[in-house]
């Protein structure tokens, strides 16, 4: 037995190792990130990134059919890309152990929305085992393992940013070896074609029961008192800290699905009840429904005191518990309007900055006198803000084409669509096929840094699949490359291709290449610097206002200071001063220019 | 056993994430329970952050009330007020960060620290230490001397934190303790 301090993704990590894990994938999200990082250092299993959710649960689900213990991680909307095989998988069930890890995003802080999966477990039939801080993680990441494997089903593991991203004192055990499947094939079980899913399904239906039989372990009351609070997940962490005598406690670190039997235990003796549980009232429904049927007449409190939004709070829970119990509490006040805002930005150094100059200054060159930017999921998701302002939608994976192709043939308009190279194998190659056979005109700009950097740099395929070929191989004319530092040459290159597609009315696609600058420097031990020389800076604000490199600073007299600790050296600014009055000191190490264009 | 709660807010890229996490390590270390949540993804650069960091008998991985508000940007004090009373020891930088927002104003350090006038709070250039002891990227490791001085000593030992530091960083906390004579808390 180990104890360290780990992060509760590391934890899930070391449980699955626990449990035999030999398969595991993944597609990089957050909060999710590190469950698949962590199990990388392990070399005697097979760990991949794949390319998109879709095919590392087919691949994780595969490998469970021949009888290995295998994990999928990914963030929570990555399951809607995946919840094809997800609905398949609960109707065929599993020889040796698939666990489905999906972390949610309660208050968006990286996510487009915070849709509660635990939805999931109820519509496809699938059990839901939701941990309560990084040590839970790791034993009920065991234990997922162990009521797969004994059930024949998938498990959904539901951590979230207060899980996954929270570091704690973790007791655990050595990994035990891979365990690997031996060719079978049972195509009477695992080919749902409409005989076999209809077979299936009353399998699916008969394990379900099992389930929820099993499920009870996971479950504990503590103390007692005529008041229950039922807490899942998260909320029993928060519930536990604020906890006044005489109040029962049903720990439920199974949400989905509830068994019958421990419920009625838990309300027998109550007077009244309160569930706390974060986002979607999942748990209060199917306990208001047990109650319903076993004619209990107590009060069941749930989202009338916790909010559906937003991720729980010590104070929200406080507060529900205090007005639960008849007890006077004020909650929190928020963050006073003078602090000015801080949202996160394009590191210094970015290339994305520098494309979404060379795009528009190239559209308007090209005489696009209006347009609209669909915009994608990534760091570049940043040109939202000002004084870019150059992602008018951005939904989900992949969105920027086929959203682009909807606004173009509602209004016409020619629309610029902006995706980043991991994002493009994630999801755009369907659309970008989708695009060329009915004809789009659509400016395709694919910003290709070679990495899935909003993660934490993750390898991308584009570093051994050429994104032009592809372009080319599905059928599109216009395709060329540009070096997004190269204001000048870029923004011609756009222009003409902006002209190309008004006049054939067809796609074209501009790859803005050149590396993540958090690569960049990672590889330098001394970097290179931007100065600016003060005679010749007339204080126009461009660099710091309408380039905004966050190392560039305004002096009190508006003239440009160049911070020396923030600055990397990259040179992206020096063409955008009108008057050369930016320019880089000391020795360009040797490799830097391979390096940004590798 | 004694329970801290530290609030520590800063600016995605200052070390906010290595700070908790020093101060979560020496505390296991030194045999006290830690918690730290930290929030990753879009949030890392150039945004505010913030990162909470729970000692002893604590469950929930947020903070209600902190005892220490350490911001090393002295702005992003003031976002995380609600997390403070009248008790709570405020250690600000004494450092304003521009927004990258293009023409946001921001507050200059003495309509901070007029803000902050009701606080127990105490301010340090620590770039300023940090440069002067020769690291300098080490500002964070300036506020953690700090902290130790004014209250993270009784639950953690001095040497256990020393020995996850290198040469560099020692000497920038060695140099954050021999400022702390020219403080007072106000
Ligand atoms: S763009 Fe050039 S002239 Fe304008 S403020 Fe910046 S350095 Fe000075
Ligand atoms: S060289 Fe210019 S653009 Fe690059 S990091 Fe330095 S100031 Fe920013």
């Amino acid at each position: 037995m180990k104890k360290s301090l780990l992060l509760g993704n590391e934890a899930i990590a070391f449980g699955a190792l626990k449990a035999g894990v030999g398969i595991a994938t993944g597609y990089p999200g957050t909060p999710s990130t590190e469950i698949i990082e962590t199990l990388q250092r392990f070399r005697d299993r097979y760990v991949e990134w794949s390319v998109n959710e879709k095919v590392a649960f087919e691949t994780a689900y595969g490998a469970s059919i021949t009888g290995a213990y295998s994990l999928v991680a990914m963030k929570h909307v990555g399951l809607n890309v995946a919840s094809d095989p997800l609905m398949s998988s609960s109707y065929t069930g599993v020889e040796g152990a698939f666990v489905i890890v999906s972390a949610q995003d309660p208050s968006m802080w990286s996510s487009q929305n915070e849709q509660d999966n635990r939805y999931y477990g109820l519509m496809s039939l699938i059990p839901v085992i939701e941990p309560y801080d990084p040590q839970s993680a790791y034993e009920l990441t065991v234990k997922a393992f162990y009521l797969s494997s004994k059930v024949h089903h998938p498990v959904i593991l539901s951590t979230n940013t207060r899980i996954s991203h929270v570091r704690g004192p973790v007791e655990y055990e050595e990994p035990i070896p891979p365990i690997f499947g031996k060719l079978q094939k049972k195509p009477d079980k695992y080919s749902l074609v409409p005989d076999v899913a209809r077979r299936d399904r009353q399998e699916q239906l008969k394990r379900w029961e099992l389930i929820q039989q099993e499920i009870k372990e996971f479950n504990e009351i503590e103390g007692d008192g005529r008041k229950l609070i039922i807490a899942s997940g998260v909320a029993y962490s928060y519930v536990k800290e604020i906890l006044p005598e005489s109040v029962r406690i049903l720990r439920l670190s199974a949400p989905v699905p509830l068994n019958r039997e421990q419920i009625i235990k838990a309300l027998e003796d109550t007077d009244e009840a309160l569930i706390v549980e974060e986002l979607e009232p999942i748990v209060e429904m199917q306990i208001k429904s047990i109650a319903y049927d076993e004619g209990f007449r107590i009060r069941i409190h749930g989202k009338d005191y916790v909010p559906r939004s937003g991720e729980l709070t010590p104070d929200i829970v406080e507060f529900a518990i205090k007005k639960f119990l008849g007890i006077y509490y004020e909650p929190k006040t928020k963050v006073e309007e003078y602090v000015p805002p801080r949202p996160p930005a394009m590191c210094p150094g970015c290339p994305h900055r520098s494309s979404f100059i060379d795009i528009k200054r190239g559209i308007t060159l090209g005489g696009l006198s209006q347009t609209f930017f669909s915009g994608d999921i990534g760091c570049y998701s940043l040109g939202i803000l000002p004084p870019f302002q150059e992602q008018d939608s951005l939904t989900n994976m992949g969105s920027s084409l086929g959203i682009a192709n909807g606004i173009f043939r509602a209004t016409g308009t020619i629309p610029v669509a902006i995706i980043g190279d991991s994002t493009f194998f994630h999801s755009g190659l369907s659309a970008l096929a989708n695009a060329v056979y009915n004809n789009l005109p659509v400016l395709v700009v694919v910003l290709d840094n070679r990495v899935t950097a909003m993660t934490g740099q993750n390898p991308s395929p584009s570093r051994e699949i050429d994104i032009a070929n592809v372009a080319k191989g599905l059928g599109v004319e216009y395709v060329k490359e540009i070096d997004p530092f190269n204001l000048k040459e870029s923004t011609k290159i756009i222009a003409d291709a902006t002209n190309w597609v008004k006049q054939n009315k067809k796609p074209a696609l501009i790859i803005a290449k050149r590396a993540c600058a958090l690569e960049v420097i990672d590889k330098f031990d001394k970097l290179p610097i931007a100065e600016v020389d003060i005679s010749k800076c007339t204080g126009c604000t461009i660099c710091y206002d309408y380039f905004t490199c966050p190392a560039i600073i305004p002096r009190e007299d508006k003239k440009a200071f160049i911070d020396p600790v923030l600055c990397i050296g990259c040179g992206a600014c020096i063409p955008i001063c009108p008057y050369s009055a930016i320019s880089l000191k000391g020795k360009i190490p040797e490799g830097w220019d391979e390096v940004w264009r590798s | 056993m004694e329970k801290l709660d530290i609030l520590i807010a800063g600016v995605g890229g200052q070390g906010v994430i290595t700070l908790g996490k020093i101060i979560a390590t020496s505390a296991l270390l030194s045999g006290v329970k830690a918690l730290v949540a930290e929030t990753h993804g879009l949030a890392q650069r150039g945004g505010a952050v913030n990162v909470h960091v729970r000692l002893g008998n604590v469950y929930s991985p947020l903070i209600k009330k902190a005892d220490f508000l350490v911001a090393l940007e002295a702005t992003e004090a003031l976002r995380n007020l609600s997390y403070t009373d009248k008790e709570t020891i405020l250690i600000v930088n004494e450092r304003v960060e521009r927004s990258v927002l293009p023409r946001v104003k921001m507050l200059s350090l003495d309509e901070i620290k007029e803000r902050l006038k009701e606080y127990r709070a105490i301010y340090i250039p620590a770039e300023r230490v940090a440069i002067d002891s020769g690291n300098p990227r080490g500002a964070n490791i300036v506020m953690l001397s700090l902290l130790m001085e004014f209250g993270l000593k009784k639950l953690i030992d001095e040497d256990k934190l020393l020995s996850l530091l290198d040469e560099k960083n020692k000497r920038v906390y060695l140099a954050g303790k021999e400022s702390i004579t020219f403080l007072r808390i106000r």
